[in-house]
């Protein structure tokens, strides 16, 4: 009855590829962003953190097709990449960055929650002392902050793996290439005689998802008792 | 104020329990995609020459429509673009058999909007991208992958091809131009603005693309379903598809 195709161990390793690859990407501009957020005061401020929450509440789909109209080749960006030879719809490099906006949001919302459990004391302390900022992000912010740093990347790992609406729009659902998990499970319910295998994969992506959230608890209590 | 605030939300409960049951005068249609057009033309006609019926139209790729009728959706008169969607239903006993018809043919073609040389289907193994329905539920993907495992390319064409959720989604795939071209049927490209066909796929190389018909059992029991049956099978009906481009033998 649990049998997986020779596609769908194609479509684990994607989505974990994608996954990672998204999250990682993500982290260092999800911490800028959050420090920005949370430290620096500026005219606008709002603004900001109303665009970088939009991909939360947005419909994903709709998130997909604003990606496809800046990236795609009559988009707004779409001619300027191709002329420096980036091809990225239907490429699993669109899946990654539809996973990266679309976990932007949680990222740097645990970040920020992070950093603001800092206490202010200790950086002023660091600043008395006459660290420049780089300085204090460096070594008082970011080591402070790892458990935000943790939390939100396995949340935006673990959304990442169940992305499907703006995935299916910009890096389309091409087996071997783009299909994710969701993607290949929502191709074999869409059909009456493959449900079994739809089973199998929904097993798989719940048991995925049961380690990430494990591992999640685990590396952060661990981090808390270290500090 | 308490009364009233409850007797509002019972009616406004009410009311959206009985907007969704099937008031007499209503057909629901599950028709394959390619044939949008087609029976948007022919509801509305029939609609003029008969008042008082109502058209629920739900397209799709003709697998997922079937496993939808099957899983309980409400359908009346189910056209599919293969005859394998139309023997599932069959085999599960939802179908009226003996009235089951043919109701048109099609051809399947190879459209796109790409500058790349493409006239058979062995120049197809030059291109990057190429746009398929799901070969799992849209029978034009199903027809494609069959013609393609004939034409022996299809180790070639892996990692190419993008799946489709039904055909109209390969063609617009094919219009927007982030794949090279798509298989979808002469009739769909025929609607088509920017592609255009780039060749006709043999017919040798995947059996001919047929266009079963036929009341489900609850279709059997309504009247105007019944009544929409019999006009899809009369000369007007005929003249339309001809207009679209279908085949009639």
């Amino acid at each position: 009855m649990f049998s997986l195709a020779l596609t769908d161990y194609d479509a684990i390793s994607l989505s974990a590829k994608v996954a990672v690859t998204a999250t990682l990407a993500s982290l260092p501009v999800g911490f800028a962003v959050a420090y920005v957020v949370t430290y620096l005061k500026f005219r606008g401020k709002v603004l900001l953190e109303v665009v970088i929450n939009l991909p939360l509440t947005l419909p994903p789909v709709v998130v997909g097709y604003f990606l496809l109209v800046l990236l795609g080749k009559k988009g707004w960006l779409g001619p300027l990449l191709e002329s420096v030879g980036i091809r990225l719809i239907f490429t699993w490099k669109a899946a990654v960055v539809a996973s990266a906006v679309v976990g932007f949001p949680l990222l740097v919302r645990s970040i920020r929650i992070g950093m603001e459990s800092i206490e202010a004391q200790l950086i002023q302390a660091s600043r008395t002392l006459g660290a420049p900022w780089y300085d204090t992000l460096f070594t008082v912010i970011l080591p402070l902050s790892i458990r935000g740093i943790v939390a939100g990347s396995s949340l935006m790992f673990a959304r990442s793996l169940g992305e499907f609406g703006a995935t299916i729009i910009v890096a389309g659902n091409i087996p071997g290439v783009t299909q994710t998990i969701p993607l290949a499970i929502y191709e074999y319910v869409s059909s009456p005689t493959s449900e079994t295998m739809a089973v199998s994969l929904c097993v798989v992506s719940v048991i995925l998802s049961l380690v990430v959230l494990f591992l999640h608890e685990v590396i952060g209590r661990k981090l808390v008792r270290r500090a | 104020m308490k009364n009233f605030l409850l007797k509002l939300l019972l009616t406004l409960l009410c009311a959206f329990f009985l907007a969704g049951s099937t008031l007499a005068g209503e057909v629901n249609l599950s028709i394959a995609a390619s044939l949008r057009e087609v029976i948007d033309d022919l509801s509305a006609t029939f609609s003029k020459q008969n008042p008082g019926v109502n058209f629920l139209k739900n397209y799709g790729a003709s697998g997922t429509l079937a496993k939808q009728i099957e899983n309980g959706a409400p359908g009346d008169i189910f056209i599919s673009a293969n005859l394998e969607w139309m023997d599932y239903l069959k085999s599960k006993n939802m179908m009226d058999a003996d009235r089951i018809r043919t109701f048109a043919y099609n051809t399947l073609v190879f459209a796109g909007s790409t500058a790349k040389q493409v006239a058979t289907m062995q120049d197809l193994i030059k291109l990057e991208k190429i746009a398929i329905g799901s070969p799992k539920s849209v029978p034009a993907g199903e027809y494609a992958m069959e013609a393609i495992k004939k034409a022996g390319i299809e180790r070639q064409l892996e990692k190419k091809l993008v799946m489709a959720k039904d055909v109209r989604e390969c063609l617009m795939y094919a219009e927007r131009g982030e794949v090279d071209g798509g298989f979808v049927y002469r009739t769909d490209a025929l609607q088509a603005r920017q592609a255009k066909i780039l060749f006709t796929v043999p017919q040798d190389l995947y059996p001919r693309v047929t266009y079963p018909m036929g009341l489900t059992l609850a279709g059997a029991k309504n009247k105007e379903a019944e009544a929409f049956y019999k006009y899809l099978q009369s000369a007007d009906a005929a003249a339309v598809l001809e207009k679209y481009g279908f085949g009639l033998k």
